[in-house]
């Protein structure tokens, strides 16, 4: 097998080249429904961030104890209770937002991001790797809420973060923040980064060849 | 009369006006991974709904039995350690979550020793994709929504007995099923066409959803309607009848 | 498949022990630092739940402006909750009721939570009476899920404001072309179901609890 990849390097893997949500196609469940303003998606990056990094923390200090056919029933468990602290973290210090994200907090726990991480990465490296990589990932993950949030909120209500960024003269694309526009907004940037992609292999093919 | 009105604009709403996948935004990683076939599609389907409603039936039960403040399992028990007044109040809700996702578990293991038990041809064809549905978000979702129907309501007459929440999880699952096989078919047309290279695969299914989910919004108010038509007329007042 | 030696089933039985002591430990940890963050936080929740409502009522029933000159004097409404069932084709509906004085026990309204079916989903609204429950001071909506730029229009101030200080003896009715009448609103423009649903379930709550409300008012005096 290729040797294990450093903590440096599972930290910028995350960022863009295997992003979350746009080269892994994981966790989309919350990503459209909380991206309809950047005030809601960035609690929610927060919320995943925290859950992850606990999560990868405390499976990898216990990486030598599990065992393969109990090793799912242990991530879960793991992931289901950080996912009630923070959600009732949320309803007791930030109780708006909390109603806004409603059910989709506990729906982290079978957000298959931070269970893929438990796998690959938690379950069979150290613990400031598995950090790293929580991290890597986690912003990986919120980069890629920003950018379809603050695409919805500002061509949907004219606002960014709650300010108005666009002239109130602008008719808001209502559809934006309703479900049509979450389906469409994700659909065309992930053909947008994919396009980047296929430029970036070709070229380094071309160099290469 | 009012039950079977509820239990109808449940059924309705969770099917099409609030649908799972286009509404709610459950479901999509199979929504998007397993829709490339109609026959695997209402596979997929029909075991997502299998599921929904074990999972759903199991997590009532353990709701309204053992963690909401008053249930009587734990009254019980907790009767045993402290004065009655104090075991009405025992709140576990904050185990639901833990306790779900295991119930979810033990269901997609049921549900899979079963069909590989009575129908194993069923089994070989798609027997790899029954794992995943423990990490299908419409199933928790759906056991929240339960979760919220029993706990969070103001008053105890209002909460959901079993059958609202059966009706709720079977025909989100119908939903999901119905979703689910309207975009297997156009993805089964789409293979004909010459799609641009960035946008193949997951893109340009994301782009036709959007379209599925502006025509499903198109039933939005239907529930309402229909319990306006359904509901008799409000009584007259001395003052005038309200509108 | 041949027999397992006696000495490899003792090693897969102590290591299946070895599993189950590693699930339970960690159950039990977990299950602790779960209890310990409810104890916590749990009153606080509690605490933010009810606030979410109270701290609606004292504007809800006087209006911001008196609410401002009681806050100066050092003074706060005392709210009290209450149960209300009607019997509504034979079946009760419960409403939560909140009874405010003043601090020197004189009745300052009524405020009821009442919620209904509107265009998309369920609206939960507020509605505040005056202390004879001839008047109605005003609503606020507490939930809606109506359509964003269409619908939501129905939790900005100046289109509740259409329900301060109307009579509550004729029921409220919405019109589209401009309110003549002291007890019509204006509908939102393109909203008109949302606008209907409103009305219709302040209109309901009026009904339902204009008995119940007076003689607990009628109570409230006679102590």
């Amino acid at each position: 097998m290729a040797v294990a990849p450093t903590p440096a390097e599972r930290f910028i893997q995350g960022i863009l080249p295997e992003n979350p949500v746009y080269r892994q196609l994981l966790g989309l469940c919350p990503t459209l429904a909380v991206t309809n303003g950047l005030k809601a998606a960035m609690t929610m990056a927060g919320a995943v961030a925290f859950v992850l990094f606990c999560a990868n923390i405390v499976t990898s200090m216990i990486r030598h104890l599990l065992k393969p056919h109990l090793r799912i029933v242990i991530f879960t468990l793991i992931i289901a209770t950080f996912v009630t602290i923070t959600d009732r973290f949320l309803a007791a210090y930030m109780y708006d937002m909390s109603k806004r994200l409603g059910p989709y907090i506990p729906l982290i726990i079978v957000n298959c991001i931070i269970i893929c991480r438990c796998e690959v990465c938690a379950s069979r490296q150290s613990v400031f790797t598995a950090g790293a990589d929580a991290l890597g990932q986690a912003t990986g993950y919120a980069l890629a809420l920003a950018s379809i949030a603050s695409v919805r909120e500002i061509l949907g209500t004219g606002t960014l973060f709650g300010m108005q960024v666009l002239p109130t003269a602008w008719p808001n694309w209502v559809i934006m923040i309703l479900p049509p526009g979450a389906f469409m907004t994700l659909g065309l940037l992930l053909g947008a980064v994919n396009w980047f992609e296929q430029r970036r292999s070709e070229k380094a093919n071309s160099k290469r060849g | 009369m009012h039950y079977l009105t509820d239990i109808i604009l449940i059924a309705l709403g969770a099917a099409l006006v609030n649908n799972f996948v286009l509404y709610y935004f459950v479901g999509i990683c199979p929504f998007i991974g397993v829709s490339r076939r109609i026959d695997m599609a209402v596979g997929m389907g029909f075991a997502v709904t299998f599921v929904i409603s074990i999972a759903a039936l199991l997590s009532w039960t353990i709701t309204t039995f053992i963690l909401m403040p008053g249930a009587p399992v734990s009254k019980y028990i907790a009767g045993l350690f402290m004065p009655a007044e104090a075991a009405a109040k025992v709140d576990l809700t904050i185990l639901s979550y833990v306790v779900y996702i295991f119930a979810i578990a033990s269901s997609v293991q049921f549900v899979e020793m079963y069909v590989r038990k009575f129908y194993p041809s069923l089994y070989r064809s798609f027997g790899v994709f029954l794992p995943l549905i423990t990490t299908n978000c419409a199933i928790l979702f759906a056991c929240l929504i339960i979760f919220s129907q029993i706990v969070g309501v103001d008053n105890p007459a209002d909460a959901w007995d079993l059958g609202k929440s059966l009706t709720l999880a079977v025909f989100g699952g119908i939903g999901f099923t119905i979703a689910i096989t309207i975009m297997a078919g156009i993805r089964e047309e789409l293979e004909l066409c010459d799609i641009p290279k960035p946008l193949r695969g997951a893109a340009i299914t994301l782009i036709v959803a959007s379209v599925l989910a502006m025509a499903f919004m198109g039933f939005t108010g239907v529930d309402s309607g229909l319990k306006k038509a359904l509901t008799p007329a409000p009584v007259q007042t001395e003052q005038g009848a309200p509108k | 498949m041949e027999p397992m030696a006696p000495s490899t089933l003792e090693r897969l039985k102590h290591n299946y022990i070895l599993q189950a002591w590693l699930v339970l430990m960690l159950a039990l940890f977990f299950g602790a630092s779960l209890a310990g963050v409810h104890l916590k936080l749990g009153p606080r929740i509690e605490q933010n739940k009810i606030n979410e409502t109270r701290k609606r009522i004292p504007e809800l029933i006087l209006g911001s402006a008196q609410v401002e000159e009681l806050t100066k004097e050092g003074k706060s409404l005392i709210v009290e909750p209450h149960t209300v069932s009607v019997e509504k084709d034979g079946r009760k509906v419960f409403y939560t009721i909140y009874e405010a004085k003043y601090p020197d026990g004189k009745l300052a309204g009524w405020v009821a939570k009442s919620s209904g079916q509107g265009y998309a989903d369920k609206i939960e609204l507020l509605v505040g009476f005056s202390p004879s429950i001839e008047t109605i001071t005003g609503i606020f909506i507490l939930d809606q899920k109506e359509t964003p730029g269409l619908g939501n229009k129905i939790i900005t101030v100046d289109w509740r404001q259409q329900f301060s200080n109307i009579k509550t003896v004729q029921p409220i009715q919405v019109t589209k072309t401009g309110a003549k009448d002291p007890n019509q609103i204006d509908a939102i423009t393109g909203a008109t179901i949302s606008s209907r649903s409103v009305t219709r379930i302040v209109n309901t709550t009026v009904n339902d609890l204009r008995g119940p409300l007076t003689a607990m008012a009628a109570n409230v005096k006679g102590k």
